[in-house]
């Protein structure tokens, strides 16, 4: 006697379908489950959640902030799908989102007195190479010295939040500033103007899209691209071809360090306007899972940064009007990443219901 | 005691193929059996169902009048089916003797004495205590047989047992398998050669496209009949015409080394050769004497010094494998699926990795998608490959396929040599014919090729001159009508000849 009624059997091919609607089942679930946290925790299920995901872009406040959290996380997800793509398993964006922070604000510090147009475009410049710089050291470690870039990067980010920290508390704090750990703020030349009076939505986000449409371009179009994608696949391939692997990886995590460090200059440059403490609420890390919501494609990453950006919006407005822990923002990030990876089972495998047998 | 296995009505379907369509089969111990088809007919689907590694959708198994549940490969285990795939399962650091009792709960000592008697029984010479990774081909199957004896099975199956072998070695084989044969074991053996069929079974079983097309004594056949039935049409005789005496030299190498960093890999030791063009050197050896670094240092995958590899008065050593194609050379490597090709990759896509200058597949940086499909249905109608979609992903093209559209796109540019690497491994009796077709065309048109292959048969029918590689060196070379496949085999293990 044996009773059966699911039957799960292998799929000879990805479902293209469902390779899109993962990430929707993954959304969904993420909502049933904190629904239930919420409930466990004694707060009514549906009215949570509609301080969670509703309530906060129901303005145009709250949409403009929806924005200003979006563009970080699109900005990095947009570099890390480079790495991810090939392989290149960079943990550490939020190390040079950091690093590309403090290399914009000492370079826009230099300039704190002056005015003028030029200055805006070195300030980025320094952000996108100082995310570089930093992104390098991995690379240049997993090339030519077959580290693990998962461990560089991700050790380097604490390195990075620790200069920071002691360039703000020490050299680069701002000498009228009663030792409060930042620097002096940026001349008006510095920062990146904010596109609507009254709301803090600023020019970062060009960045972001300008981001978008290279990589799709770049992915899709050009020989470059072409060669990150058969290196992603097979880098026996790759070297069979006569693509030169080393470059690729160095070249992959340029892009990405570029785009972090750009993500840098944008929170500091933008709204704050000065350095300090917590330049980055781990957009870096979030971004990750952004990324691989949006399936490493430049769409998709763009709808996966809305909707990760609404979790920490949501969170705020939580613990305002419901005096739920802010922290359930990461819970919620978590439970994305986590049923995303859950329903990629379905990817290979699928379910048949079958009657009971005898 | 008598064994008697019946496969009863056995069916089994995956979507979009029938890999067995209502097979019946019936065995019994005292005969060797053959189990003949080409790649696809379904004979590996049907042995695994008997292993228990694939449950089928419907039929039944029988073993001296029980049936057989085999829902996993211990059930066959336990219902004494012993089997011996064509890629060894063992631990390669682990000693002989470890990975011999590593599924097994009997006393070690016991084991050992048991393990011995075997050996003792069937003249197997092999330490038990040296690393898996030191044994060549041949002794790593006796340690799978050895591991199938001691559960003294009533049927032993035997899947694709010769494709690493040396021609000794394969003698070697087929008396155990006689004598297993004596004793009364069941003896099942799987294969494409057809050779081998001949010299040792006595009863055939042929399938086709999941079918059994026929069950009939080995004594009323003969190798054509058997590849008429294996294909289903009559195959064109392929004559290799005796290369022009040309002496105008194409590439020459000089005292090439290579010394690897992976223990895993053989080093080379002063490779020196030289290919006049129309010629087709054949370098035979048993794999993993050093074919695939010779391929990658030919290829430019490994560069080398720069003067050790001269082409067509070049010195090319120190390019890579893009650079070299400009030169017009062509690579087809052994791996179609991790390395030739991209799997999941469309077919256009895969066309573009072969990247000439002049091909224009990138203008400036960006892809010209229009050209590179223009190229790909080019090569699909020039080279027969059986699809009409180039955005079809190349994991869905059969091995014959996939490497028929390998060679077109290295050899549609029409390059002055060809260095291809076991360029028929796996694939059916169509389409090895139609490649070995095509590198004879290749070199009646002038053209030179390098063929490293493992297939002795392969290189006797194709070169003009023959090497072998053994430990990374390569023997003299010998023009190929001085040469037996029994030469051969000596060379390839490692002996000399006069």
């Amino acid at each position: 006697m044996e009773e059966k009624l699911i039957k799960i059997t292998k799929r000879d091919q990805p479902s293209k379908a469902i390779f899109f609607l993962t990430p929707v089942l993954a959304i969904f679930l993420t909502l049933v489950a904190g629904g239930l946290i919420f409930y466990v925790l004694g707060f009514k299920p549906f009215e949570a959640l509609k301080f969670f995901f509703i309530v906060p872009i129901a303005d145009m406040y709250g949409f403009s902030e929806l924005l200003l959290k979006a563009t970080p996380l699109c900005l990095i997800a947009i570099g890390l799908s480079f790495c991810f793509k090939s392989n290149n398993w960079n943990i550490g964006a939020e190390g040079q989102l950091t690093f590309g922070a403090i290399v914009s604000g000492g370079v826009a510090l230099l300039f704190y007195e002056q005015e003028g147009f030029y200055i805006l475009p070195i300030v980025i410049l320094a952000g996108a190479i100082g995310g570089m710089l930093y992104a390098s050291i991995p690379a240049i470690l997993k090339t030519y010295f077959n580290t693990n870039e998962i461990l560089v990067s991700l050790m380097l980010v604490y390195v990075s939040k620790l200069i920071l920290d002691y360039l703000v508390v020490g050299p680069w704090s701002n000498p009228e500033g009663f030792n409060f750990p930042e620097t002096r703020q940026f001349s008006d030349s510095a920062r990146l103007p904010l596109l609507f009076e009254g709301l803090r939505i600023h020019a970062g986000i060009f960045l972001a899209l300008a981001a978008v449409v290279m990589s799709w371009f770049v992915f899709y179009k050009t020989y470059l691209g072409f060669q990150m994608k058969v290196s992603g696949f097979s880098l026996k391939t790759a070297k069979y071809a006569g693509y030169k692997g080393k470059k690729m990886i160095i070249l992959v995590f340029l892009i990405s360090g570029a785009c972090a460090g750009l993500a840098g200059v944008g929170e500091i440059t933008g709204p704050i306007g000065q350095l300090h403490r917590e330049v980055s609420p781990d957009y870096g890390f979030t971004a990750i899972i952004v990324a691989f919501l949006g399936r490493l494609h430049p769409v998709g990453i763009i709808f996966a940064s809305l909707v990760v950006a609404i979790t920490y919006l949501g969170a705020e407005t939580a613990q305002i009007f419901m005096q739920i822990p802010k922290y359930t923002g990461q819970v919620f990030q978590g439970m994305i990443l986590f049923f995303l990876l859950a329903s990629d089972y379905l990817l290979f495998f699928k379910f048949k219901f079958i009657g009971s047998k005898k | 005691m008598n064994t008697n296995l019946k496969i009863s009505n056995v069916t089994k379907i995956y979507p979009g193929c029938i890999a067995n369509d209502n097979v019946s089969l019936e065995f019994n111990s005292g005969k060797i059996y053959a189990l003949l088809g080409e790649n696809g007919a379904g004979k590996s689907t049907l042995v695994k169902i008997l292993s228990g590694v694939i449950i089928p959708d419907e039929g039944s198994i029988y073993l001296n009048k029980n049936n057989l549940k085999l829902n996993s490969p211990l059930d066959a285990k336990k219902n004494d089916i012993g089997m011996v795939f064509q890629h060894f399962n063992l631990f390669e650091t682990l000693s002989v003797f470890e990975n011999l009792i590593i599924d097994s709960d009997e006393q070690r000592e016991s084991l050992r004495e048991k393990i011995e008697e075997i050996m003792r029984k069937y003249n197997f010479s092999i330490d038990l205590d040296i690393p898996v990774l030191n044994l060549s081909a041949g002794q790593k199957q006796k340690v799978e047989i050895i591991r199938c004896l001691i559960r003294n099975p009533k049927v032993l199956i035997m899947d694709e047992p010769t494709s690493v072998l040396t021609e000794q070695e394969t003698s070697e084989l087929f008396l155990s398998l006689k004598k297993f044969s004596e004793e009364g074991i069941l003896i099942i053996y799987i294969t494409h050669k057809l050779k081998e069929v001949m010299q040792l079974c006595d009863e055939v079983a042929v399938m086709r496209r999941g079918k059994l097309v026929s069950v009939s004594q080995i004594k009323n056949e003969n190798l054509e009949s058997l590849a008429t039935k294996m294909v289903g049409q009559n195959l064109k005789t392929i004559k290799k015409k005796k290369a022009s005496t040309s002496s105008d030299q194409l590439i020459n190498i000089t005292n090439l080394n290579f010394i690897s960093e992976d223990p895993f890999e053989t080093n080379l030791s002063d490779i020196n050769f030289s290919v006049n063009r129309g010629e087709c050197l054949g370098i035979a050896g048993i794999s993993g004497n050093g074919q695939s670094e010779l391929f990658q240092v030919l290829s430019g995958e490994i560069l080398s010094d720069k003067n050790s590899i001269e082409f067509n008065k070049n010195y090319i050593g120190d390019l890579n494998p893009q650079e070299r194609r400009e030169y017009m050379v062509a690579f087809s490597p052994e791996d179609r699926l991790e390395q030739a090709a991209v799997p999941q990759m469309k077919i256009f896509e895969n066309v573009a990795l072969n990247n000439f200058k002049s091909s224009n597949f990138f203008n400036n940086g960006l892809i010209n998608e229009k050209k590179i499909r223009e190229h790909s249905k080019k090569i699909i109608s020039d080279f027969n490959v059986n699809t009409d979609n180039i955005d079809l992903k190349s994991q869905f093209l059969s091995g014959g396929n996939l490497q028929k559209l390998i060679m077109g796109r290295e050899l549609i540019t029409s390059p002055d040599l060809l260095i291809c690497f076991n360029p028929t491994w796996g694939l059916d009796v169509g389409a090895i014919n139609y490649i070995h077709e095509t590198l004879v065309n290749i070199n009646e048109q002038n053209k030179s090729i390098i063929l490293i292959s493992t297939d002795t048969d392969e290189l006797l029918k194709l070169s003009d001159k023959i090497s072998v590689i053994h430990k990374g060196k390569l023997s003299k070379i010998m023009n190929s009508d001085e040469v037996t496949s029994e030469k051969l085999g000596i060379l390839m293990g490692g002996g000399e000849i006069d």
